[in-house]
């Protein structure tokens, strides 16, 4: 180190941390590759939002036209009822779907049964596993004309209904399906957290003569509300992203009123009717307001706990 | 005074627990629902599945429809599709992300902030769904088996949770091999790696499933029915009243119609899935933990 003539100087110290470290740089390498082909380089191309592209003309060869696209948008109908869809979805989804798995997870530490437990968890956690697809596939057949649900509603002397068809029946179907899907694997963090609790705090409360009850509510809850905060701030951040394949699966034409968000018109304007630049503008519009909720609520996260945040 | 006291309140633990043992008996039962009501469908007959009749048991048992469907090339062919793009999936994201994530580990190496910058970036700021398009295409993945490979071979979130698994690990080691001077090479690959089984196991979970449930990029990119991934092959017979089923539908000698072939079609989809879950699910603590708050 100190015998060499170039110690101390700039170049000298950068000639050092190569000899020291060129394997990490051969290690990254693969990996930032990959990443800058699939996530920068069609970053970059979005750049076509501010264009009037044209497969045939290209990135390079098409011409430029300002902000025409967002001025479009803005005036589109369709484009304030995606917004305002995404923006419901993704607000039921924060209240109603996000606390179940806490619900859940409470509960099922109560279980004293421990067969009944790991087969309650094996159950409740294998939808995760399962692609959009196939719960379309399953959701379709359930609520359909011949489907378990009407044959229930016949039992009850009423009619016969197709709720797929129908818009009123598309957000409950969204929050149910989420439900069903992941409140399972939800309560794997949860359970993990619970687990982790001190067991002398529930020795003293049962000394005062506390009940299971209160233990419950008293100790397991606060114990484990940190992580549901930090959890749940991460959730909003990410509220835009509601999932294309979900919706994909569980809309129809006649439910697009209410169902067709972001992902899901982009997908149609876009990949279906080639409106590429100004399918590129509505993305983009989604891809910045998301960035910005994201930093924001992870800054937050942080404030509220110190091992909050994503990153 | 207090025996009384405390006799009163496990009476109260007892309702209490039997409440709880109740309502979660429940909530399972209905979640089972969907999955027994569909096998039901799929095992019944076609006049049952025309009348509207099947609950949660068979009606007029048949093995009709899934005769039809193992019978159909199509879907093998599928299932082998999603087979071997998972399995490459796994096995190439594996080794490029424990190659990165393992420098990214290491509070000496200058160049980490800014490496961690640009991989979190990807996190928060998603390249839009027509630019991510066009690029892929671009580079020649439209239609090609490739197209459910390439894409899904690194996230930011499974290296970070990789990261945080090397950045655990004990550093007494690392610098014991290194006075005995092992590069660092040898040291990542003889040392680190073979200790690292439970979060190779859980980030290979997180990217099998996710390459084997992938759906948004194929649905776009690949066209060519004879390179469907089952996903995409599900929905096309889940959905379609057309070609090889809607014929095979009107034969009238046949105990099938459209709704039991689909049922057949989702449960096959699931098979594997479920022979596969009882192996991996001693991962999931390890792996939500590790992943859930921070990456």
């Amino acid at each position: 180190m100190s015998d060499s003539r170039w110690a101390g100087t700039a170049g000298g110290r950068l000639a050092r941390h190569f000899r020291n470290f060129w394997p990490y740089y051969v290690m990254i390498l693969p990996g930032l590759t990959f990443l800058i082909l699939i996530k920068y380089i069609p970053m970059a191309g979005s750049v076509i939002a501010f264009q009037n592209f044209s497969l045939r003309r290209g990135i390079w060869g098409s011409p430029w036209v300002g902000l025409e696209n967002f001025r479009k948008l803005l005036d589109y109908d369709d484009f304030h009822r995606v917004f305002r869809n995404t923006l419901i979805l993704g607000a039921l989804k924060t209240l109603i779907v996000f606390p179940v798995p806490i619900l859940l997870a409470l509960l099922m530490n109560e279980l004293r049964q421990a067969l009944v437990k790991k087969s309650i968890q094996t159950v409740v956690t294998i939808p995760h596993f399962i692609s959009w697809v196939i719960v379309g596939g399953l959701t379709f057949d359930v609520l359909g004309a011949s489907g378990l649900f009407n044959q229930i509603r016949s039992l009850f002397g009423l009619e016969m209904i197709l709720p797929m068809q129908k818009s009123a029946w598309f957000r409950p179907v969204y929050v149910l399906t989420s439900i069903w899907k992941e409140s399972g694997w939800g309560t794997v963090v949860y359970l993990a957290a619970i687990s982790g609790i001190d067991p002398g705090l529930y020795e003293s409360a049962s000394i005062d003569g506390a009940s299971r009850f209160q233990k419950m509510t008293r100790i397991t809850f606060p114990m484990i509300l940190p992580t549901a905060v930090t959890l749940f701030l991460i959730n909003i951040g990410s509220f835009l992203d509601l999932g294309f394949d979900q919706v994909f699966n569980l809309y129809t034409p006649m439910t697009y009123d209410v169902a067709d968000i972001f992902d899901t018109y982009v997908y149609r304007s876009g990949i279906q009717q080639g409106k590429y630049s100004f399918s590129t503008a509505v993305g983009l519009f989604q891809s910045v307001i998301g960035f910005i909720l994201v930093v924001v609520f992870n800054r937050l996260s942080k404030r509220v706990s110190e091992d909050g945040g994503l990153w | 005074m207090s025996a009384r006291n405390h006799i009163r309140e496990s009476a109260g633990d007892h309702a209490f627990n039997l409440a709880v043992l109740i309502f979660l008996i429940l909530f399972g039962v209905v979640m089972a629902v969907p999955m027994i009501a569909e096998l039901a469908v799929s095992l019944s007959s076609k006049i049952a599945s025309q009348t509207g009749t099947i609950g949660l048991v068979p009606v007029g048992f048949t093995f009709a429809s899934w005769e039809f469907m193992l019978r159909n090339a199509g879907l093998w062919r599928s299932l082998g599709i999603s087979a071997a793009s998972t399995a490459l999936v796994v096995v190439i994201s594996l080794l490029i992300n424990a190659m990165m994530a393992y420098p990214l580990s290491k509070r000496n190496f200058a160049p980490v902030k800014v490496l961690m910058l640009v991989v979190v970036f990807t996190m928060i700021f998603k390249a839009p769904t027509i630019p991510y398009f066009l690029t892929l295409r671009g580079y020649g993945l439209y239609n090609s088996f490739w197209a459910m490979v390439v894409p899904q071979v690194i996230s930011a979130y499974n290296l970070l949770v990789m990261r945080s698994f090397f950045q655990s690990f004990p550093a007494e080691i690392e610098e014991a091999a290194e006075i005995d001077g092992c590069g660092k090479f040898r040291m990542f690959f003889r040392i680190v790696l073979p200790s690292s089984k439970a979060v190779i196991a859980t980030v290979g979970l997180f990217y099998g499933v996710g390459a084997w449930n992938q759906y948004a990029t194929p649905l776009m990119m690949i066209q060519d029915t004879a390179l469907f991934p089952l996903q995409l092959k599900i929905h096309q017979l889940v959905n379609a009243a057309s070609g090889d089923i809607a014929a095979a539908v009107k034969v009238s000698t046949a105990n099938y119609t459209n709704d039991t072939l689909g049922a057949a079609a989702v449960i096959f989809s699931m098979v594997p899935v479920l022979l596969i879950y009882p192996f991996v699910q001693k991962y999931f603590a390890k792996g939500a933990m590790l992943g859930s708050v921070k990456g």
